[in-house]
């Protein structure tokens, strides 16, 4: 057991919306002397520092601390949770775990609390909506300690939902205004110390004197509400009972004794204080088991739907724990389950339909049996929906709603306890009426059906397992809450012996009372009419004024002063009174009539009477009949009694057909009873859908406001799609996979003329203004690889460039589903890059000429003797130059024409005409050529000028060219004969043009070059390869 | 170790000429020159000679071939061309670029540059061909 240090009782606190007025009144009210700890848990926001420390300390001197994980609890402090928080209490510890997603807060506090301190716990429910704090409270009742809630009187904007869901589990000893509450408080712990029951390891006597108040307790019991507790575990016993004297404040032992002796209502709360045992799940594991072995394998044979009934299922422990073990036993059953778990108390069902327990409460059950049927959130479970949708929760009164019908099992645990033997009477048949045939009953502990051989076999005596008798006929059960308490009465007394018999039996009977008994009525204590019977329209009228049920105010003249005695006698006795041969005035005079009046019960101020009319034979009427003429008498007789027999024929078809409408009437009652049962089950499926939807409704309405929020996006995208596709100077064209034009930019008419009304029509049925015959296949191409595209096309006019590029048109789950082309048009670009290539190659080939020019000086410079030579011999080469230079520029230095060369040489002599023919097919030399063999005709015909043929007035001169193949290649082969010019003279040292055509043209074409001095005149033969030369006439 | 030699590529004459003579006065043992592809590799592959001079464009031929085989043999070599002088192909950047037209003096300075780091770097690392 715990330390004695330890034995300070904890105060559990807990408080929601209105809580922090109450708590300040409280802990305001509480004073400061108390030896307990409090610990207040409220449902704190989340990441927000909370100012209730603070507020607190204004109000009470003890030290306001927020709990920390690990540290010892002690009396005298105040703690508090912290925000994001769970708090909770092992072995006299604080442990903080973070908070994830528990929603009771409070349960899981005062549920560890209630294991922590046992009957130290302590449980205050105050001012919050919702129903956390009612699991705790019953935990912390469990467990022996004092559970309190808040009342509010009045106070229209009170938020009673945690009291009342704590106060409606009945575990709630005390519901008082909050000063009130705080008294109450502060007395309990202050008493909480005091011993009140004596030592009796110190004092033998006094265990004696235990005993003997045990005794007498248990015999107050056993009359008072027909349980025997002298079996009970002495100390449990002791311990409860000192619970009730500390909750009572009567510190006393035969002081209570006495309260409870004058106090039935006491006596009431001790029984239900000493059969409250731990609800959980699995409670009394022993009786599930045999449950499971003996009752459950029936449910499941041949049977497609099975139906359990727990009536009395409180916050559902009980309804989950028969759903656990119909699955745990189903196997591969495909039998649907239902159960119908009811209660009057609403707050309790909502708990039962949140379906999440304290983990405390689930400890002992095996792992497996948690990871099947739960799902841990932080430190509670919530029932599997595997589970959660097998139990259907209503609300359902077992006494005045009608039953449910035709299920498998009632499981009624701990219920039946709290109702008197009456009840018990009237809910046993009710059962026997719900469970079908074959059907079972499971019972807790405490109750039993024994009372009941008749409707249920014991299966299982001991874990009160029963099984449902077929009996025959249909005995009428339910309707004993709806009818009059003068009804109930007469069953009463019919029902409780006669309940075996037949139906037939009990028909007789009713026969009897009907057609032979005596007109009677019954009365209660004031003499108010409760029933009448058939025929008491002889000894009573209705009265004047308005309708009454007063006896006395309807019996015929003369009864009322003997029955008042009789009812004065009676009351005052108990007993029977009789008044015999009371002259009753009527019509036909006085009537004597006998009048017995019976008690059927004389509880109190429930006392009902039965008043009994019999007529009395008056001694003169006697003798007036024997003396009235047989004759006439017989006639009379006779007459009589045809009428009579008559009457009785029509009485009896009469009685027949109210019989048979009766009968009608049962079934058609009947019906409508299952129907309402099934209304009611569709009620709460409803109910539970209801929830569903309105969750459903709260995500549809936040999914449609991002949707909103998408498609407005969207709008804007799309603005700025159909923006951009309009204004792009870029010719873009959408097509899909069969070819067929999607969309396309303004730009395109560059390309293709299309019009608004051509889409969807096939590209391919369209012209365009490229050369462009590869689209189809370029097209395909790009759809089948997905790959990029690109091609530079020009316009058939040859005036605008195009950039094509095909791109993949890719979805957004990146299937390929279209092609998209652009056309750029790079028109500038081309010709910028002509123009750069242009002033490129002209910087080069400038650099190129400078570079000859400047080599040529270096080499006249070293041949000249004079500056005047060098002068004539540059400006002369320099002019050579620049004639061939003027002819590439005129061919736009591609290609010079090799007449154009020699010509351009020789065209004052050609004029002159015969001195110079020039002949040989039209060839055109590239410009390296061009100038190479332009400088070597520029010196020959110096030379020719200067010394040769042209030198002289009859000289002539002949070039001719012709293509020759040599070694398999084809040569451009040009001769140059003079003659008729002055004596040649082969000169002693080769002057520089010699040099340089000879050396030129095998230098730099690997040609050659021959110079023959002839005596006729010079002759050169300069051969060229072909490849620097083209044939024809070449671009003019 | 007797005249330094230089191997001279460049497909115009007149300029293989000025080459020539510049370099010859100066005291130069004279290879080619040469103008075309085939045989300026040739020579570069084969010929004994200390340095190069190469025309980068042999009748619109780049002449990197030879370059590399004279990067392979180890001899220090400079382009001339007539274009500007980043035209050079990004693995010969580095080595000398003279621009047409170019004056003698600078030829001259640049082989007996190309001449001279050859020899700091010695022997050993040229290899032998």
């Amino acid at each position: 057991m715990q330390p004695s240090r330890d034995s300070f009782p904890v105060v559990g606190i807990g408080a929601s919306a209105g809580g922090v007025e109450a708590l300040s009144r409280l802990f305001h009210q509480l004073g400061t002397e108390l030896h307990a700890a409090f610990v207040v848990v409220t449902h704190l926001a989340r990441h927000r520092e909370s100012l209730l420390p603070e507020i607190l300390a204004r109000y009470t001197a003890m030290p306001v601390v927020a709990a920390i994980d690990g540290q010892p609890i002690e009396p005298g402090r105040l703690y508090l949770n912290s925000p994001d928080t769970i708090l909770t209490v092992m072995n006299g510890r604080f442990v903080v775990t973070e908070r994830t997603e528990e929603r009771n807060p409070i349960d899981i506090l005062l549920a560890s609390v209630a294991v922590s301190a046992g009957h130290r716990a302590i449980a205050v429910i105050l001012s919050g909506t919702g129903t956390d704090g009612a699991i705790g409270v019953k935990a912390v009742r469990e467990a022996g300690g004092l559970t309190l809630a808040q009342r509010f009187d009045g106070d229209l904007n009170a938020h009673h939902g945690m009291p009342d869901a704590a106060v409606a589990t009945g575990f709630v000893d005390d519901v008082l205004p909050i000063e009130a509450l705080a008294a109450r408080l502060a007395d309990y712990i202050t008493s909480f110390g005091a011993t009140v029951l004596p030592d009796t390891a110190a004092d033998e006597s006094a265990r004696g004197q235990l005993d003997g108040a045990k005794a007498e307790i248990c015999a107050i019991l056993n009359a008072r509400v027909g349980h025997d507790f002298s079996g009970y575990k002495t100390s449990t016993f002791l311990r409860r009972l000192a619970r009730r004297m500390l909750v009572r404040r009567i510190l006393d032992l035969p002081g209570y004794v006495a309260f409870i002796r004058a106090n039935g209502e006491e006596a009431d709360l001790l029984f239900r204080e000493l059969l409250i045992g731990v609800s959980s799940f699995f409670r009394n594991p022993g009786a599930y088991d045999v449950l499971a072995a003996q009752a459950i394998p029936h449910l499941f044979s041949g049977r497609d739907s099975i139906r359990v009934w727990v009536p009395g299922c409180s916050t559902g422990e009980e309804a989950y724990t028969l759903a656990i073990l119909l699955r745990e036993h189903a196997g591969t059953s495909q039998a649907r389950l239902q159960i119908f778990a009811t209660d009057v108390d609403e707050n309790a069902l909502a708990v039962a339909r949140q379906g999440r327990y304290p983990a405390r409460l689930l400890e002992t059950q095996p792992p497996e049996r948690l990871a099947r049927f739960f799902v841990r959130e932080g430190s509670s479970y919530a029932v599997a929906k595997e589970i959660r949708d097998i139990c259907m929760f209503a609300c359902h009164s077992l006494i005045r709603d009608p039953p449910f019908s035709r299920v498998d099992l009632i499981s009624c645990r701990n219920l039946l306890i709290y109702f008197g033997a009456d009840l018990q009477n009237q809910v046993m048949p009710l059962f026997h009426y719900a469970i079908r045939p074959g059907g079972f009953l499971f019972l807790g502990s405490s109750e039993h059906a024994s009372r009941h051989t008749a409707l249920f076999e014991p299966l299982d005596s001991k874990h009160r397992v029963f099984r449902r008798r077929d009996l025959p006929g249909r005995p009428t059960i339910f309707s004993a809450a709806m009818q009059s308490a003068g009804q109930r009465a007469l069953r009463a007394g019919a029902i409780g012996p006669a309940a075996g018999k037949s139906a037939i039996v009990a028909r007789g009977q009713a026969l009897v009372l009907e057609r032979y008994a005596p007109a009677h009525v019954v009365i209660n204590r004031d003499g108010s009419v409760l029933h009448f019977s058939v025929r008491t329209g002889k000894y009573l009228e209705a009265p004047t004024g308005s309708p009454s049920r007063d006896l006395l105010a309807m019996v015929r003249r003369g009864l009322a002063p003997a029955l008042r005695s009789a009812l004065k006698e009676t009351a005052e006795t108990g007993r029977v009174a009789r008044r015999d041969n009371v002259g009753m005035q009527t019509e036909a005079g006085t009537q004597p009539v006998n009048l017995v009046l019976q008690p059927i019960q004389d509880r109190g101020p429930e006392a009902e009477w039965l008043v009994v009319f019999t007529d009395a034979m008056p001694p003169d009427a006697q003798a007036a009949r024997a003396a009235a003429p047989p004759v006439e008498r017989d006639e009379a007789i006779r007459q009589l009694e045809a009428e009579v027999g008559e009457t009785r024929q029509q009485l009896a078809s009469t009685i027949e057909e109210h019989l048979l409408s009766e009968e009608e009437l049962k079934s058609v009652n009947e019906e409508m009873l299952s129907m309402n049962e099934e209304l009611q089950s569709a009620n709460e499926e409803l109910e539970t859908s209801k929830e569903e939807l309105q969750s459903v409704n709260e995500e549809l309405h936040s999914v449609n406001a991002e949707l909103s929020d998408k498609v407005d996006e969207l709008d804007r995208s799309n603005n700025d799609v159909r923006n951009l596709l309009d204004s792009t100077q870029i010719a873009t064209l959408f097509l899909d996979e069969s070819l067929n034009i999607r969309t396309f930019t303004p730009a395109v008419s560059e390309v293709f003329r299309l019009l608004p009304g051509d889409r969807g029509r096939s590209i391919l049925d369209f012209g365009n203004a490229l050369d462009y015959g590869e689209l189809a296949d370029d097209a395909n191409a790009t759809l089948a690889s997905g790959a990029a595209l690109e091609r530079k096309l020009v316009t058939r006019d040859g005036t605008t460039h195009f950039l094509v590029r095909l791109l993949p048109y890719r979805k957004a789950d990146d299937v390929i589903d279209g092609v998209i082309l652009t056309f750029v048009n790079v028109t500038s670009l081309v010709e910028l890059g002509q123009q750069q290539a242009l002033v490129s190659e002209l910087n080069h080939r400038v650099k190129n000429v400078l570079a000859v020019v400047s080599s040529l000086a270096h080499q006249l410079a070293r041949r000249c003797a004079t500056l005047q030579e060098f002068d004539a011999g540059f400006a002369d080469r320099m002019a050579g130059l620049a004639s061939t230079h003027s002819i590439l520029a005129r061919n736009n230095w591609v290609s010079a024409p090799l007449v154009g060369l020699i010509l351009g040489e020789l065209h004052a002599f050609v004029a002159d005409a015969g001195r110079v023919t020039v002949s040989g097919p039209e060839v055109q030399l590239n410009p390296h050529a061009a100038t190479t063999l332009g400088i070597a005709i520029h010196e020959l015909a110096t030379n020719a000028v200067k010394y040769g043929a042209l030198a002289a007035e009859r000289g002539r001169l002949v070039v001719t060219w012709a293509f020759e193949m040599r070694d398999a290649a084809e040569w451009l082969v040009l001769e140059w004969r003079e003659n008729g010019g002055p004596p040649v003279v082969e000169p002693q040292r080769k002057s520089f043009g010699t040099e340089l055509i000879e050396r030129s043209l095998a230098y730099e074409f690997d040609g050659s070059a021959r110079i023959e001095f002839l005596p006729d005149g010079v002759v050169v033969t300069l051969a060229l390869p072909g490849e620097h030369v083209t044939r024809g006439a070449g671009p003019s | 170790m007797g005249e330094p030699g230089v191997l001279i590529v460049e497909d115009e004459m007149l300029l293989a000429m000025m080459y020539e003579d510049v370099l010859s006065a100066e005291g130069w043992r004279i290879v080619g020159p040469v103008g075309r592809l085939d045989k300026a590799i040739a020579l570069a592959r084969n010929a004994a000679f200390d340095v190069a001079l190469l025309d980068v464009n042999l009748h619109g031929e780049p002449s990197y071939p030879i370059a590399r085989v004279l990067a392979e043999r180890g001899i220090p070599f400079a382009f001339v061309t007539g274009y500007e002088g980043d035209i050079v192909a990004p693995n010969f950047q580095g080595r000398p670029v003279l621009t047409k037209p170019c004056r003698a003096a600078e030829i001259v300075t640049v082989l007996r540059n190309l001449l001279a780091s050859a020899q700091d770097a010695g022997p050993g690392l040229a290899p032998a061909g």
